[in-house]
């Protein structure tokens, strides 16, 4: 820092250098916007360093003209600067500790969660609730159940494709005939790219493993009691499932339809 | 040492002489915002370590509006300008001047706090929420903290015009302006960083299932910065 001018003039900036120190201001603004303006820019790496310089220039300008440190006692200068250097010095080391920390904080994140389907009017989640839900549930979906499922799986040879299909929607909308939290929240399946979800088992292969899980209950009906019942029984081994977070409230609102459809979608996963 | 000499260089105001050579009250709202600096530091760690770790939407890209938050951007550097203008009318003793900018830096930052309240709004609308994932608690807290600071600004600047109204302020109380406006300069800068960091470069953040490998992409972006 010299101190070629200002000192001998006067302590503050003129109206002229003030207006052109605005000016100044409004450019660099314009030119991040323009930085990211193109799409295929936005949220890329590289644009961080030109966008981080340009706003510490800004910064400077800021603090050295309007707040005249520049024209100020010199100890002004380093009481600011010493702060900003330690708040510097806190990001670093947060960043830098949980950078290095595992588990990484989503997969704490992760371990730690419970489902939530938010509820918009009140706030929350719906699965906080009092369970007052269960009633227009149940009487319609206990008896037609098991007639249900049987007729369709064997009977319709050319339905499987668009059952498979409806089920694949199913799963990852969470809409059908009901409504359920999307199965994708929670479940990858390889294939589709919508299934990416960490919080629940791979169901990529489910087609052959769920004849595997409980002896004497066929693959079929292993996945639909997993759908209709999730709670009855939790498997053992399964990779990266958080215990019990596949609440019967989850599916408790999907249709009779709904289940066919998402049992032919998971047995097509083989 | 030198600041001794440095007294005298002071001397128009009326100050009584201190052992740093500066105005007591001046250290002060210094030091104040150099630990702000900490305070905010803390927060934007905070949003930096959580960045992209939220699990269910909505996600920045769904959400954040730079274009609209550019224009609020330029409004608060308006409102800079104008703050500076306050500051050399009231060493010019221009009464009415006076008046004038502290009015108009006090209404530009009002514009400011009426585009936030509109976004923040909008999000709630779009399902983000301060307890929705994460991205919400990091996003709400440090632009929320922010707003705050703005608002106490408006009325700190709105109290200072009523002073002026009262043709207080001139020559002799000059730093009761200076002051405010360090302060207010301070909240733009606070901003400058603010809107670079949330909008610029994480405004277009994707959530898990659309970059699975953004975790390790922030954190070296960001070590790449230093
Ligand atoms: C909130 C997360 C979550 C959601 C949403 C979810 N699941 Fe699950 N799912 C799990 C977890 C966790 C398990 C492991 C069992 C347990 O701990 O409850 C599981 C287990 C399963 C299993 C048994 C897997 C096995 O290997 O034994 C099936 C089948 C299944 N889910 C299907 C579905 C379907 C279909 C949907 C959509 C209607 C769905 N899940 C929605 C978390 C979820």
């Amino acid at each position: 820092m010299s101190s070629d001018h200002g000192v001998h003039e006067s302590r503050h900036p003129t109206l002229k250098q003030y207006v052109i120190i605005a000016i100044f201001l409004f450019a660099i603004t314009i030119v991040e916007f323009v930085i990211i303006l193109p799409e295929d820019f936005r949220g890329q790496g590289w644009t961080i360093a030109p966008l981080a310089i340009l706003s510490a220039i800004k910064f400077a300008a800021v603090i050295f003209f309007y707040m005249h440190l520049k024209f100020d006692n010199r100890m002004l200068t380093w009481v600011f600067l010493g702060g900003l250097a330690l708040g510097f010095a806190v990001v670093l080391a947060l960043v830098g500790l949980f950078a290095s920390w595992t588990p990484s904080p989503r997969a704490f994140a992760e371990d730690h969660a419970k489902p939530c389907t938010l509820d918009h009017e009140l706030g929350g989640c719906l699965e906080d609730r009092p369970k007052a839900a269960p009633e227009p549930v149940d009487p319609v979906d206990q008896p037609p159940s098991e007639e249900g499922r049987t007729e369709i799986d064997p009977e319709e040879p050319p339905a499987p494709g668009g059952l498979v299909e409806i089920g694949r929607q199913v799963f990852i909308t969470g809409t059908g005939q009901g409504a359920a939290t999307p199965c994708v929240t929670c479940h990858t399946v390889g294939g589709v790219p919508e299934a990416v979800g960490l919080l629940g088992p791979d169901l990529s292969h489910i087609g052959t493993e769920a004849a595997t899980r409980q002896p004497g209950v066929s693959a079929e009906d292993y996945i639909a009691q997993s759908i209709r019942d999730p709670e009855s029984f939790i498997a053992e081994g399964v990779d990266r499932a958080t215990p019990g977070l596949m609440l019967t409230a989850i599916t408790a609102g999907l249709a009779d339809e709904d289940v066919d459809a998402l049992v032919a979608f998971l047995m097509a996963q083989q | 040492m030198a600041h001794q000499t440095e007294v005298s260089h002071h001397a128009p105001e009326e100050e009584h002489p201190t052992s740093t050579g500066i105005n007591n009250r001046k250290l002060l709202m210094w030091v104040f915002l150099s630990s702000d600096c900490l305070f905010f530091g803390s927060l934007i760690a905070t949003y930096m370590v959580y960045r992209g770790q939220s699990l269910v939407g909505p996600y920045p890209v769904d959400i954040i509006d730079v274009p609209i938050t550019t224009i609020s951007t330029f409004v608060l550097l308006c409102s800079s300008f104008a703050m500076v203008r306050a500051l050399a009318a009231t060493n010019e003793n221009r009464q009415g001047a006076i008046l004038f900018w502290l009015l108009m830096t006090a209404f530009l930052g009002a514009i400011f706090i009426g585009f936030q309240v509109y976004e923040f709004n909008l999000f709630r609308s779009e399902g983000l929420r301060i307890d929705t994932n994460l991205f919400g608690s990091t996003f709400f807290t440090l632009t929320g903290f922010h707003g705050a600071h703005v608002t106490l600004g408006i009325v700190w600047l709105l109290g200072l015009a009523w002073v002026a109204k009262k043709g207080r302020l001139g020559p002799k109380t000059a730093l009761d302006v200076e002051l405010a406006g360090l302060y207010w300069h301070f909240v733009d800068i606070v901003w400058i960083v603010i809107f670079t960091l949330l909008y610029l470069i994480g405004g277009f953040d994707t959530g898990p299932a659309g970059d699975p490998s953004l975790v390790p992409h922030s954190i070296t972006g960001f070590l790449g910065l230093i």
